[in-house]
């Protein structure tokens, strides 16, 4: 169980201005790990010293600025070293998954102006959906391709899209909701024998929860980042494939082969560093699978009227993550009740965002709207025990019935 | 620290009047396809006395939906049906007195509420002006009262004001759309009986 400090300040007396502190420690049980991830202590501790004690400019000639420059290519080898790349210069550090992105896109643009069509899927991330949409107001054209049922992409669809002036190809590796995984192997060869477009991949959402090898994948671009794999938030990386043209994202100084200007974050890169070492040594991902299938499969059997969003051939889903709906219930309901009890989960529910609109990629998925507004997201972590998903299926009992007994439908 | 705002964690966990009026007299039912919420209400009213004896809702939704439902059916509770009629224009403003002012994407969550009980009265005065026809012409049709009753209260207690005869009768307590009616029956009885 995991322990986390909540510290809160009430005045006593509001005419009074004395605050009390307050401490309390509470257990968490923390399935919404495709959010964001807590912090490894491994990676905290890495990255510690040069919060404190160990600084420099990496940019400076001294030698406190030539050592942070060794800091930063041990690094990108620790990154290198997840995602099969075999040259530590195809890593560049950015500021998080969005801009790794969106460097990948607009820089592949940026390289073949007379090359105006994309294409990419309906179920992407909005790093890649919202930008593609932007592209498209700006005069070019997307092909957007379709899921089935599944979430599943139909790979002649893809060929048949790929067109001379293709410029990108933009793909995401595993879906952050359902946790789907697209073949990537397979469409990078099908990119490359039919088209001359860049292969992007948005592999945000897989790093460290999969094995990647972009040596033995035809993938020119590929993105990550930092806090999905327990590093802190604010540190992304790009892979660029030796000989693929990008037009750099940043202008300015000469960091990141000038390709990427403004001072490099130290700390946050050798949190980087470390947590890809970690995920890359990381061993438990079998115990994490099987506490996930424990959850999914103790919810779909014993709750009515529930369905698995996404394949359910779990070979094609990531291992962590289990998106189910429970229909005819409002999911913000659902996972305010487990807030409640201090589980902490994610819904697809347009109630439940903002804009009122329910996910996108349920609906591509033909998902029922009675169902989608229904829809768990269940994503496991290193640190979940049996004990949590235990507590979590005792725990959903309780709350599915007392909603289903005020529904109307 | 919860997920809701305090006022709406004490209704949401424990939400009042939840469930079905048995053999209900009148149904309310709204839903948003927006946000994905549908609301059921339902009451049961004393026909003489035309007070709600019991109100009960039954809601898919958010804790915004579930605890504005909850604060309806206790304000419903033993309101006259003249009262409840007038309640929808305020009941917005009402639910956010009682639980606090609602973010701009939950305020739907009050609407529907007032979209649900206003579907429930109107539900109620379709069925009773189905029940009062013929020579028993409707006059008032929120709270279904014929002229031959109101000409009897303007008798019995020798009312001249429309304000009296809706405090006899309830006629024009509603909408007050009948107002206008009531001061007609009101001049032809005391025209009739002056000279009579």
């Amino acid at each position: 169980m995991s322990q986390i400090l909540f510290l809160e300040l009430y005045p006593i007396h509001p005419c009074l201005n004395f605050l009390k502190l307050k401490i309390m420690t509470e257990q968490i049980i923390y399935l919404d790990n495709n959010a964001t991830t807590r912090v490894a202590p491994e990676v905290f501790e890495a990255m510690r010293p040069y919060l404190t004690d160990l600084y420099g400019n990496p940019s400076s000639a001294h030698t406190l600025g030539q050592r942070m420059r060794e800091v930063i290519e041990r690094a990108r080898e620790q990154v290198a070293g997840l995602l099969g790349a075999t040259e530590t210069g195809e890593i560049f550090f950015t500021s998080c998954g969005s801009e790794s992105d969106n460097w990948a896109l607009r820089g592949a643009l940026e390289g073949h102006p007379e090359k105006r069509h994309l294409v990419t899927t309906r179920v992407e991330h909005e790093a890649v959906r919202n930008l593609c949409e932007r592209l498209e107001r700006n005069g070019y054209e997307i092909t957007w391709l379709d899921v089935d049922e599944e979430g599943g992409l139909d790979l002649e669809a893809l060929r048949a899209a790929l067109r001379p002036d293709t410029a990108v190809v933009s793909v995401m590796l595993a879906n952050n909701e359902t946790g789907v995984l697209f073949p990537i192997d397979e469409i990078g060869r099908i990119v490359h024998e039919n088209s001359e477009a860049v292969f992007h991949v948005d592999a945000v959402q897989a790093a460290g929860k999969i094995p990647i090898d972009v040596s033995r994948t035809a993938v020119d671009l590929l993105a990550i980042s930092g806090h999905k794999l327990h590093a802190p938030a604010g540190v992304g990386a790009l892979y660029i494939r030796r000989g693929t043209e990008l037009a750099p994202f940043i202008i300015g100084g000469k960091q990141e082969g000038g390709l990427r200007a403004g001072t490099s974050a130290v700390p946050y890169i050798v949190a980087l560093g470390a947590a890809c070492e970690l995920a890359q040594n990381f061993d438990g991902h079998e115990r994490v699978r099987s506490l996930r299938d424990k959850l999914e499969d103790g919810i779909l059997n014993n709750f009515e009227r529930t369905r698995l969003n996404g394949t359910s051939d779990r070979k094609r889903r990531l291992p962590n993550t289990a998106n189910i709906s429970f229909e005819y219930i409002e999911g913000e309901s659902i996972m305010a009740h487990l807030d409640e009890q201090g589980i902490y989960v994610s819904t697809g529910s347009a109630c439940n965002s903002g804009a009122h609109v329910s996910s996108p990629t349920l609906r591509a998925m033909n998902v029922p709207y009675t169902a989608a507004q229904g829809s768990i997201r269940f994503s496991l972590g290193r640190y979940n025990t049996e004990e949590e998903i235990d507590r979590t299926l005792e725990a959903l009992p309780g709350i599915i019935n007392s909603l289903a007994l005020m529904s109307p439908y | 620290m919860s997920f809701y705002p305090e006022e709406i964690t004490e209704y949401f966990l424990r939400p009042r009047g939840v469930g079905e009026v048995f053999e209900a007299d009148a149904t309310g039912a709204t839903g948003s396809h927006v946000c994905g919420a549908a609301l059921r209400l339902t009451l049961k009213l004393d026909a003489a006395s035309h007070q709600i004896t019991e109100a009960r809702f039954k809601a898919t939704g958010c804790g915004y939906l579930i605890a504005s439902a909850s604060v309806l059916t206790e304000v419903l509770q033993a309101l006259t049906l003249s009262d409840a009629t007038a309640l929808p224009t305020m009941l917005e403003s009402f639910i956010t007195e009682q639980l606090g002012e609602f973010p701009v994407e939950k305020e739907h969550c009050a609407r529907l509420c007032r979209d649900a009980l206003g579907a429930a009265l109107t539900a109620y005065r379709t069925s009773s002006q189905t029940e009062w026809t013929g020579d028993e012409a409707l006059i008032c049709t929120c709270f279904g009262v014929s002229e031959r009753k109101i000409e009897a209260a303007i008798q019995t207690a020798s009312l001249h004001t429309v304000a009296e005869v809706t405090r006899a009768c309830n006629a024009g307590g509603g909408c007050g759309s009948c107002q206008p009616l009531i001061e007609d029956i009101l001049d032809d009885y005391w025209r009739t009986n002056l000279q009579g």
